[in-house]
């Protein structure tokens, strides 16, 4: 009951005309940005930040929540229409979404994708609401020594989930650390690689680190990358679906929602790895698994699915703990610190505006996507149709606008063109860039965490083994990284020699 | 001599970092009030951290092919001057849009550098190139100066 009593606070919040509006803002920007080849959640969302400025908090989480899945909805049409998936989260989407597009159904593929997404959204705010309240509960009695082994944790699950070596997803993640301590440490005063430098006394902003390293390295990559010019885009049709096709997808919609959270739960899987959890399994459960990869509409649903309630999921960690599991959910992190919201354990009971207000958009914002957006697809997908150089040049300016809104200060545009430029290398040489941005947010909380633990333990490193909950923490972390390499070594063996 | 691979020619880089990093660690001075941790234990962790995973790299292979990103999907780039040279010119461009947005206002800087960008990306419709231009960073502007009180120079234009 209290539940139900506490949503109803939620909307009381989310259906105020002007969180209305930013709802609709959000989800259909986010649309517009996610479409772009490229340009994921991440982006989407660094992009939007400078709107977010003045808006109360509560105001300004329930736009960014907007625009992240609005960006998930977003790259499902670009891998429908373009076979060109913005995000990985998305990829799976085209692998029967595409070849529907080929057959003239594109507007069948993006319909489904856009009630899969509606449901699988859903159901995830409901497991988000049944959850985040327990799991507070619990978070409550954890101690900076349980934070600090909780937040390694989180940095080695998405370092080794990530397609990409092991070793470079550490060296990302030990980057963004290292950039979160440049500047004055809060606790003594004292500057740190700061080199004279007034500008970074108040060290790095978040956002022209996040802004460099994905939207304006994704300009420089795209110009880099001239393939991309003219791909044909395939015509839309038709949205309608038959009764026996919603009866088809129905199942694996209710089966991938339920996959799909939990895994957006767990730190470091999320929307990626749920589709394909998602499209895996039901490829498995279908009497016509063959047809998938060649248009079948459940080969759409499922991942559609997955994804946005592996979105959902990945808001438990982020508002009950206050660790974000993946690198978008800790770019929203970002956003709330600078919004001056700390989300964790404390915040139902201190902001529960923003909890409940959050989780009560999220619904509303789902109801966006399918009662606004989908009609809107056609006009939308245009959008794809823009030359390529106008694209460019725009997403230029919006990244220094965005850059200069926070500071006013010609400096933090030279750092962005630092950073886009890492950014460009790391992509070139298969560093993953989501590590970085989350070490980047995790580097000072972790430093704190640590300081606080040791200064209790009177400078004993021994206290994060002695605590169960931390050592847990720490084995998990441990084992994470120890996987993939379990994983190669096996693919190794299995390979003639 | 073997050639190095690429991988321990980053490796060789990430090493002289971690190496330049942990003597500026070193040089972190110490809190008046002594106390358990101090503020340079964690860029020492960091540094001794970064040393060990370049040392690692220097002995991972290389990957056959360019894997694909986490959060974002791509192909790999085939680039030839021309793209180079745009690449150079956009990074040129950011510092001289950072000298000329005070000076210029926000306004006619951004449409200098969006209309200039697009033009060196080969975009030869002059005309549409300005109105599209005009038409995001105009209610850009008024959007957040106007409405979100957020300051931005006006330059020589009047609003």
């Amino acid at each position: 009951m209290d539940a139900l009593n506490n949503l109803m606070f939620g909307f009381g919040i989310a259906l105020d005309p002007i969180n209305l509006m930013y709802v609709f803002i959000g989800v259909f920007a986010g649309t517009l940005i996610g479409m772009l080849p490229g340009l994921g959640p991440i982006s989407a969302l660094a992009l939007m930040i400078p709107i977010t400025f003045n808006l109360p908090p509560a105001t300004g989480l329930i736009l960014m929540a907007g625009v992240y899945y609005g960006a998930i909805f977003g790259g499902s049409t670009s891998s429908i229409l373009l076979n060109a998936p913005g995000v990985a989260g998305t990829v799976a989407t085209s692998f029967d979404g595409y070849p529907m597009a080929r057959q003239g159904k594109a507007g069948k593929a993006l319909a489904i994708a856009a009630y899969a997404s509606f449901i699988g959204g859903t159901l995830s705010i409901l497991g988000l609401m049944l959850i985040a309240p327990l799991l507070s509960k619990v978070a409550v009695s954890f101690g900076p020594t349980e934070y600090f082994a909780l937040m390694v944790l989180g940095l080695t699950a998405v370092v080794s989930l990530s397609d990409k070596s092991l070793i470079k997803g550490l060296i990302a993640a030990v980057l963004g650390m290292m950039i979160s301590i440049v500047g004055m440490d809060l606790q003594t005063g004292t500057e740190r690689y700061t080199f004279g430098t007034l500008q970074l006394i108040e060290g790095i902003d978040f956002l022209v680190v996040a802004l460099g390293i994905f939207a304006l390295a994704e300009v420089f990559y795209m110009l880099l990358n001239p393939q991309r010019k003219n791909t044909p885009r395939n015509q839309i049709g038709s949205l309608k679906l038959s009764g026996a096709e919603v009866k088809e997808i129905a199942a694996p919609i209710g089966r991938s929602s339920i996959l799909g959270f939990f895994t957006g739960v767990l730190p470091g899987a999320g929307a990626t790895i749920g589709s394909f959890l998602g499209y895996s399994m039901e490829k498995r459960l279908a009497k016509d698994g063959n047809t998938f990869g060649k248009g079948n509409i459940k080969g759409v649903a499922a991942p559609e699915a997955a994804n946005n309630a592996a979105c959902g999921g990945s808001f438990v960690p982020l508002l009950t703990l206050g660790v974000p599991g993946s690198g978008t959910t800790a770019v929203l992190l970002g956003a709330l610190l600078v919004m001056g919201v700390t989300p964790g354990p404390m915040m139902l009971e201190q902001r529960p505006e923003v909890f409940w207000g959050v989780i009560a958009s999220m619904y509303v914002g789902n109801l966006f996507l399918l009662v606004l957006n989908l009609p809107l697809i056609p006009y939308i997908a245009r959008i794809l149709d823009a030359p390529r150089p106008l694209l460019l040049s725009l997403i230029l300016i919006f990244c220094m606008v965005g850059v200069y809104g926070i500071s006013f200060n010609t400096f933090d545009l030279v750092m962005l063109l630092i950073f886009g430029l890492i950014g460009l290398a790391m992509r070139l040489y298969g560093f993953p860039a989501a590590p970085l941005i989350l070490g980047l947010i995790l580097g000072a909380l972790m430093e704190e965490s640590m300081r606080r633990a040791l200064q209790i333990s009177g400078g004993d490193w021994s206290i994060f083994l002695s605590k169960p909950i931390a050592l847990t923490l720490l084995l998990l972390a441990a084992l994470s990284l120890l996987l993939p390499l379990l994983r190669k070594l096996r693919r190794n063996r299995q390979q003639p020699l | 001599m073997t050639r190095l691979n690429i991988n321990q020619l980053l490796a060789l880089l990430l090493l002289a970092f971690s190496i330049g990093y942990l003597i500026l660690a070193f040089q972190i001075p110490a809190f008046a009030i002594p106390r358990p941790v101090d503020s340079d234990a964690f860029p020492k962790l960091l540094g001794f951290l970064m040393l060990g995973l370049s040392l690692l790299l220097f002995l991972e292979k290389p990957a056959a092919a360019a894997p694909q990103d986490s959060e974002t999907t791509s192909q790999h780039p085939v680039s030839g001057r021309k793209e180079i040279v745009q690449l150079g010119l956009t990074a040129v461009s950011i510092p001289v849009y950072a000298l000329l947005i005070e000076p210029l206002g926000f306004v006619l800087a951004s449409l200098l550098l969006g209309t200039g960008l697009a033009w060196l990306y080969g975009y030869r419709r002059h005309g549409i190139n300005l109105l599209a231009m005009c038409l995001v960073v105009l209610p850009l502007y008024l959007l957040l100066s106007k409405v979100m009180g957020i300051y931005l120079p006006t330059g020589p234009l009047p609003f």
